[in-house]
């Protein structure tokens, strides 16, 4: 029944893919140049980057969405911390989850969130509708990271960061957003230090080695005088090779990382309780990763969908997903989902500022300027469990859209918008996860 | 030429000029022989005029004009003489050396060599003594200092973090311990049992009876795995419903399908494994669904099917379900397994040896220490069992440490050592993480880690004159430089430090480092005698570690070790698919284990045997009557028909072409591994002769046609009437008594270096001669050692193998007490002639030395003790 959507199809628009795709090399470029399609599109190229945050269970739409369209509009009190970065900010409404199937609202929620293609039918049972399993496609993040990979220009050590913040430690539908492909979650990675030692592990033991370099060619020096002459041979040429290997660390120190390594905050366990320091930990290392072009597209998940986490440094004691289910009608309720989706909000203002305070490496400007940041949820608004409106706040200049804005679109599927991310980053496909929700290609008025 | 060849019509004609070449292939080979030997004594030296061309025939050896022209001046060994003082050493190619001796040699007569002499010339030379490769093998031999293999290496990483995680999967029952639930939530296991292989289909089912409820039920595994092989494994459950399974790390799955997803039922994982080590596994099977509303809605349909089935793909074999045999019931301690890429060890004499080091070593090493101390600190607190927030945490992990370095340089650490090693590291880090970082990263690129033997410098027997302390620290010195040259010429003695002997031991037996009770044994003085140290290495030969590495030797003697490509000819043989390969390989290997690690270990059985280990699958490609899908098992062969652990399908389809058999790669396997015969490389590389062109030769007579040059007979009067032997066997293995309707001959022989000819009438006759072979015995003894101890044998005195041989033929050919033998032999030494063991060998001999009579009286040799001033 349900279709793997793996390839996208592809349109060509860069130049140097379309030379490439032609199989064109640099030799022919003088000759080309004339042709004033390619001309066009040859322009100084910027480090682009996305990142796309999630939390679950929806938001409260009166305390989220502006009253008004257009660049003129008021935040309300969910997106209140965005305020000093209004004008690089875009508030999409009406953008819908269309896509059905296996799964109940939540699965579906975030398993097709970054896929637009449906679940498997599997083992997993929801609250209702039938069980599912995986997500039939592959997430957009995954898929611009695979686009950035291919060409040496764009490519990084890692190409994507998985960043999460108290994701549970099972894998199922409800914890899993981004997809490699086809039945192929990506597991976040929910440890500081454990993404510190993906980042860093090596530059730290190096550091390391190198600090007990001398005291291995004392111990070499020492065992070689004390062997014959026909031995030592061997450990003379072994001590010449730790000492060329001692030049190159060094070598390779100067021009590495070309940043400092951060230090983290030590001891700080995945307890419900620390999810402030842990996200600031998270954010602090995704910051760092882009300043030293480890990657160019990272995800930043906030537990899971039916994300259950407790707001105590809020003074909200209940779960959030429990009240998530709350009426309407219970102002308390909605009155801390608010603080707790406004919370989220800080942690998004975090982040552009992090990366609003971090020069671009290398060029102008700072990484926000480079940088898209889309924060999203499973749902439009918890109590209906609606996959309308789902909430998508966009933050940073990164990828050429017009900022500053809030727009309104006549509930267009959310399918487009992915394209819209992938074309922003110069991916130009014609379709993303099922082709029937991608109706009339990339959203509108985004670039104006 | 020798002959002059013509077209020949007639299949009668060829064969009247192939019965002359072959009996001039036995004549030459009884003149040319001992081509290789560059000792053989010859008669024609003399004069340097060049004789008159009529006279000089084309048909003589390199070493023939060698000696005849050019000896006078450069010596019968190219040492050099009064005309040409200098050595002809260099390292001119052999087109080099013939371009330049067929210009400028003789120098009174240059450009009258004919170019073929000059060619064979150079060949000589260049083998005999001129090449730097020919100087290392006429330099005396000795035992060098050597860094660990990249085997050895794997290995000791392995076992020093074993160390400190003991407990193995060691058990007489085989398979997996299962637990059956009658919910997917699991509770309490309504039964335990140990089941054979995981290979089950429940239909829409329970598995048992008590599981009434089809909608949910669950199984739990868990054992180990042995891995018979070193390489990539790939793990795959295939399963309609949930599953989990965890390898060695049973913390983190290898597969995770709790979640069934869309129409997946097979899932895949690879894992690097090092093969006879144990890992702990674990499956999980859940039929169910998980989530919020469990079973009610799928109760509204049919039960679905169940099934699962835990298979795995050894390296470079077909999949299969994990077998019995390699499963166990008892949970074994992890394993690390380093994943850090080394080069590949030099092999060029035919063993694995580590007296070079590279760059890409170098960085390999670190990278390794790396990934070791990385792992350490990750998994401290269960290495050290030290907890995180224990109040005497620093002494604690020092304490760790101190046990860590000692099993990695093999000995207990002196004051100065530790220090050095461990306090210092610690002083000097700003925290306990990285002190432990540290001390891993320098103990393990540290040469006492890194380098066997690096305590035994070749001490002469006679008295070092200088000794010297180097500097205070060392409480006596090593053999100083000065006496080493002394050693370098003298027959070795080899140091009897406990410790060392017991490093010896385990390298030679395992490939790793000493373990516990080898340690203690040296500690409380338990390995000072032979008899001690035999019964160390009987302990140790009951380890799986010295089967996979008697494996290993075996499968390398029988130049199968880089698994050959068995593809075969898909019209002639058509059932020979990647299965029946893969099932040729597992049966090779479960018939070498079964014959070679059984109590008698008899190498005559070897060479004899007509009963392999046969599955269903083979059986039905050999013609053997079992069941489709029996598992292995011991049978006898086409009625006695096979002879021997030759007869093998593996081998024979190994040695043989995709369409036809190749008796030339059987005979050079034969002469140059069994025989441990020297054969030089083909002077060029040749084609066969295409079965097509040739429709109505036999492969015999193609083989002959093609090998009758002069140029060729040297080496193939040798090789092919060795293969001939094993013609009744065609390229799939399999027996056949005609090719093209004409009846097969299996006619063979062989001539000894000392000029006895045997006849054989097939392969049965010359199973027998090799079995009986002392030349057999030989190659078999001297190439086990090497194997195992890494260093020439000449390297152990002037009579290690003939002595080594003599243990071997006393005890009557068993395989593994020569295993335990050579162990004991290369961790003592020459100091000891070789006895039999005790009296459970008939023949002992008295005149060696008391088993209990102490090994040598002297003091042990000085450790490398001292540590650097700082």
């Amino acid at each position: 029944m349900s279709k793997n959507y793996t390839t996208p199809v592809t349109v060509t628009n860069t130049r140097r893919e379309f030379l490439r795709k032609l199989g064109l090399s640099a030799a022919v470029l003088p000759f080309l140049a004339n042709l004033p399609s390619l001309a066009a599109a040859e322009g100084e190229p910027r480090k682009q980057r996305l990142i796309i945050m999630f939390s679950p269970d929806g938001i409260v739409p009166s305390t989220f969405w502006p009253d008004q369209e257009g660049e003129s509009f008021t935040l309300k009190e969910s997106l209140k911390p965005l305020e000093p970065f209004r004008n690089r900010t875009l508030l999409l409404h009406g953008v819908c989850d269309r896509v059905r199937g296996d799964g109940d609202n939540h699965m579906r929620g975030i398993g097709c969130l970054l896929t637009g293609a449906e679940l498997f039918p599997g083992n997993i049972q929801g609250g209702s509708d039938t069980p599912a399993g995986w997500s039939s496609g592959i997430s957009i993040d995954q898929e611009i990271k695979n686009y950035l990979q291919q060409d040496a220009a764009t490519r990084t050590r890692f190409g994507s960061l998985e960043f999460g913040v108290l994701v549970p430690e099972r894998a199922d539908t409800w914890t899993r957003m981004a997809y490699a492909g086809p039945n192929k979650p990506i597991s976040p990675i929910n440890s500081p230090y454990q993404m510190f030692n993906k980042l860093y592990g090596r530059a730290k033991d190096q550091e390391i080695f190198k600090s007990v370099l001398d005291d291995l060619q004392d111990d070499l020096n020492r065992v070689r005088s004390q062997v014959s002459t026909e031995d030592r041979q061997i450990l003379e040429e072994h001590t010449t090779l730790v000492r060329e290997m001692e030049h190159d660390l060094q070598q390779a120190n100067n021009k590495d990382i070309g940043h400092a390594v951060p230090v983290l905050e030590p001891g700080v366990r995945a307890d419900n309780d620390n999810i402030p320091q842990i996200s600031k930990l998270q954010i602090d290392l995704l910051v760092n990763s882009f300043a030293a072009d480890f990657a160019r597209v990272a995800t930043l998940q906030y537990t899971n969908s039916v994300g259950q986490a407790r707001f105590r440094w809020l003074g909200i004691e209940d779960g959030q997903h429990d009240l998530s289910h709350k009426p309407d009608s219970d102002a308390d309720a909605q009155e801390k989902l608010t603080r707790i989706n406004k919370w989220y909000c800080e942690q998004l203002a975090y982040l552009a500022k992090r990366l609003a305070d971090t020069p671009e490496p290398g060029g102008s400007g700072s990484l926000l300027d480079n940088t898209l940041i889309v924060w999203t949820n499973e749902l439009g608004q918890g109590n209906s469990h609606t996959l309308d409106n789902i909430p998508f706040v966009l933050v940073g200049n990164g990828l050429g859209f017009k900022m500053g804005r809030s727009l309104s679109y006549p509930k267009v599927a959310h399918n487009r918008l992915l394209m819209s991310l992938a074309h922003g980053m110069g991916h130009q496909i014609s379709r993303f996860g099922n082709p029937d929700f991608c109706g009339d290609g990339p959203l509108p008025n985004l670039t104006v | 030429m020798l002959f002059p060849r013509r077209p020949l019509p007639t299949y009668r004609a060829e064969l009247s000029v192939l019965l002359p070449v072959l009996s001039l292939a036995a004549f030459l080979f009884l003149i040319l022989g001992a081509y290789a030997t560059p000792n053989n004594p010859s008669n024609l030296t003399g004069h340097s005029t060049l004789p008159d061309r009529k006279n000089f025939t084309k048909h003589r050896t390199g070493e023939q004009v060698y000696q005849q022209l050019c000896a006078a001046c450069h010596g019968p060994h190219g040492e050099g003489g009064k005309e040409y003082k200098r050595p002809l050493t260099g390292d001119k190619s052999v087109g080099e050396l013939a371009r330049f001796i067929h210009q400028e040699m003789p120098p009174d007569a240059p450009h009258k060599l004919p170019v073929e002499d000059a060619r064979q010339v150079a060949a000589y030379i260049h083998d005999a003594f001129y090449s730097p490769l020919a100087q290392a093998r006429n330099k005396p031999a000795r035992i060098e200092l050597s860094r660990l293999t990249v085997r050895q290496y794997r290995n000791a990483i392995s076992d020093l973090m074993g160390s400190f995680r003991p407990g193995n999967c060691l058990d007489s029952r085989r398979g997996l311990t299962g637990q059956y639930f009658k919910t997917r939530q699991n509770g309490a296991p309504i039964l335990e049992r140990i089941d054979p292989e995981i290979r089950f289909d429940f239909g829409t089912k329970g598995a048992l009876s008590e599981q009434d409820d089809p909608y949910q039920f669950a199984m739990h595994w868990q054992g180990s795995v042995l891995a018979p092989d070193t390489g990539e494994y790939e793990f795959i459950v295939h399963t309609e419903q949930a599953a989990v399974l965890w390898v060695n790390d049973l913390q983190q799955p290898l597969i995770d399908a709790q979640v069934k997803s869309g129409n997946d039922n097979e899932y895949r994982a690879s894992l690097f494994l090092l093969g006879g080590r144990c890992y702990p596994l674990r499956l999980e099977f859940h039929k169910g669904v998980r989530g919020v509303d469990d079973l009610k809605k799928l109760k509204e349909k049919p039960p679905q099917k169940a099934s699962i089935t835990l298979a795995w793909k050894q390296p470079k074999r077909a999949e299969e379900v994990i077998p019995h045999r390699c499963l166990f019931p008892v949970v074994a301690p992890p394993v690390f397994v380093l994943n850090t890429p080394f080069p590949p060890d030099d092999r060029s004499l035919g063993y694995e040896r580590g007296t070079a080091v590279s760059k890409e070593w170098d960085e390999a090493t670190t990278e390794a220490a790396m990934e070791v101390a990385d792992y350490i600190a990750t998994h401290l607190r269960a290495l050290s069992g030290v907890a995180d927030d224990a109040a005497d945490r620093d002494a604690k992990l020092r304490e760790f440490c101190r046990k860590f370095t000692a099993r990695a340089f093999r000995r207990p650490l002196t004051e100065d050592v530790s220090h050095f090693f461990i306090d210092k590291q610690f002083q000097n880090a700003p925290n306990l993480e990285t002190a432990v970082k540290r001390v891993v990263l320098l103990t393990l690129n540290s040469p006492r880690f890194l380098y066997r033997e690096i305590a035994t410098p070749a001490a002469p027997r006679l008295e070092a004159p200088h000794v010297e302390a180097h500097t205070s620290v060392v409480s006596s010195a090593l053999v100083p430089a000065a006496s080493a040259k002394v050693a370098a010429s003298s027959p070795l003695s080899i140091s009897a430090d406990p410790y060392d002997v017991a490093s010896r031991l385990s390298f030679v037996m395992w490939d790793s480092l000493p373990d516990e009770e080898l340690l203690k044994a040296a500690a409380t003085g338990q390995l000072t005698t032979r008899e001690q140290v035999l019964k160390q290495a009987e302990r140790m030969a009951e380890d799986p570690r010295a089967w996979f590495k008697m494996r290993d030797f075996l499968l390398q003697w029988f130049k199968v070790d880089n698994y050959p490509d068995l593809a075969k000819d898909e019209k002639k043989y058509p059932h020979f698919d990647a299965t029946v390969t893969s099932d040729l390989r597992t049966s090779f290997e479960l018939t070498l284990e079964h014959t070679v690690w059984s109590e008698k270990s008899d190498f005559r059985e070897l060479m004899l045997t007509d009963t392999f280990f046969l599955n269903g699958r083979l059986a039905q490609v050999y013609g053997e009557l079992l069941p489709v899908d029996a598992p292995f098992q011991m049978v006898s062969m086409d009625f006695g028909r096979r002879c021997g652990i030759l007869t093998h399908p593996y081998l024979l389809a190994s040695f043989a072409y995709v369409d036809n058999s190749s008796p030339i790669h059987r005979g050079v396997l034969i002469a140059r591994n069994l025989l441990g015969r020297t054969l030089k490389p083909p002077p060029a590389a040749f084609v066969p002769l295409a079965a097509d062109l040739h429709p109505n030769l036999t492969t015999r007579q193609r083989v002959a046609l093609q090998t009758s040059p002069a140029a060729c007979s040297s080496c193939h009067g040798l090789i092919n009437p060795l293969g001939f032997s094993l013609e009744k066997f065609d390229a799939s293995g399999a027996i056949r008594a005609r090719e093209h309707d004409v009846p097969i001959d299996a006619t063979g022989s062989y001539q000894s270096p000392t000029g006895e000819e045997v006849k054989f009438a097939g392969a049965r006759d010359l199973a027998h001669f090799l079995a009986d072979s002392e030349e057999v015995h030989t190659a078999f003894t001297q190439k086990l050692f090497q194997y195992m101890v890494k260093q020439p044998v000449r390297a152990f005195g002037p009579n290690a193998l003939s002595s080594l041989l003599q243990a071997f033929q006393t005890n009557h050919l068993n395989i593994r007490q020569q295993m335990i033998e050579t162990a004991v032999w290369a961790a003592l030494g020459p100091q000891t002639e070789l006895q039999n063991n005790d009296n459970r060998h008939s023949g002992t001999k008295s005149d060696t030395i008391k088993a209990s009579e102490k090994i040598s009286g002297k003091p042990p040799m000085t450790r490398i003790t001292g540590i650097p001033k700082t």
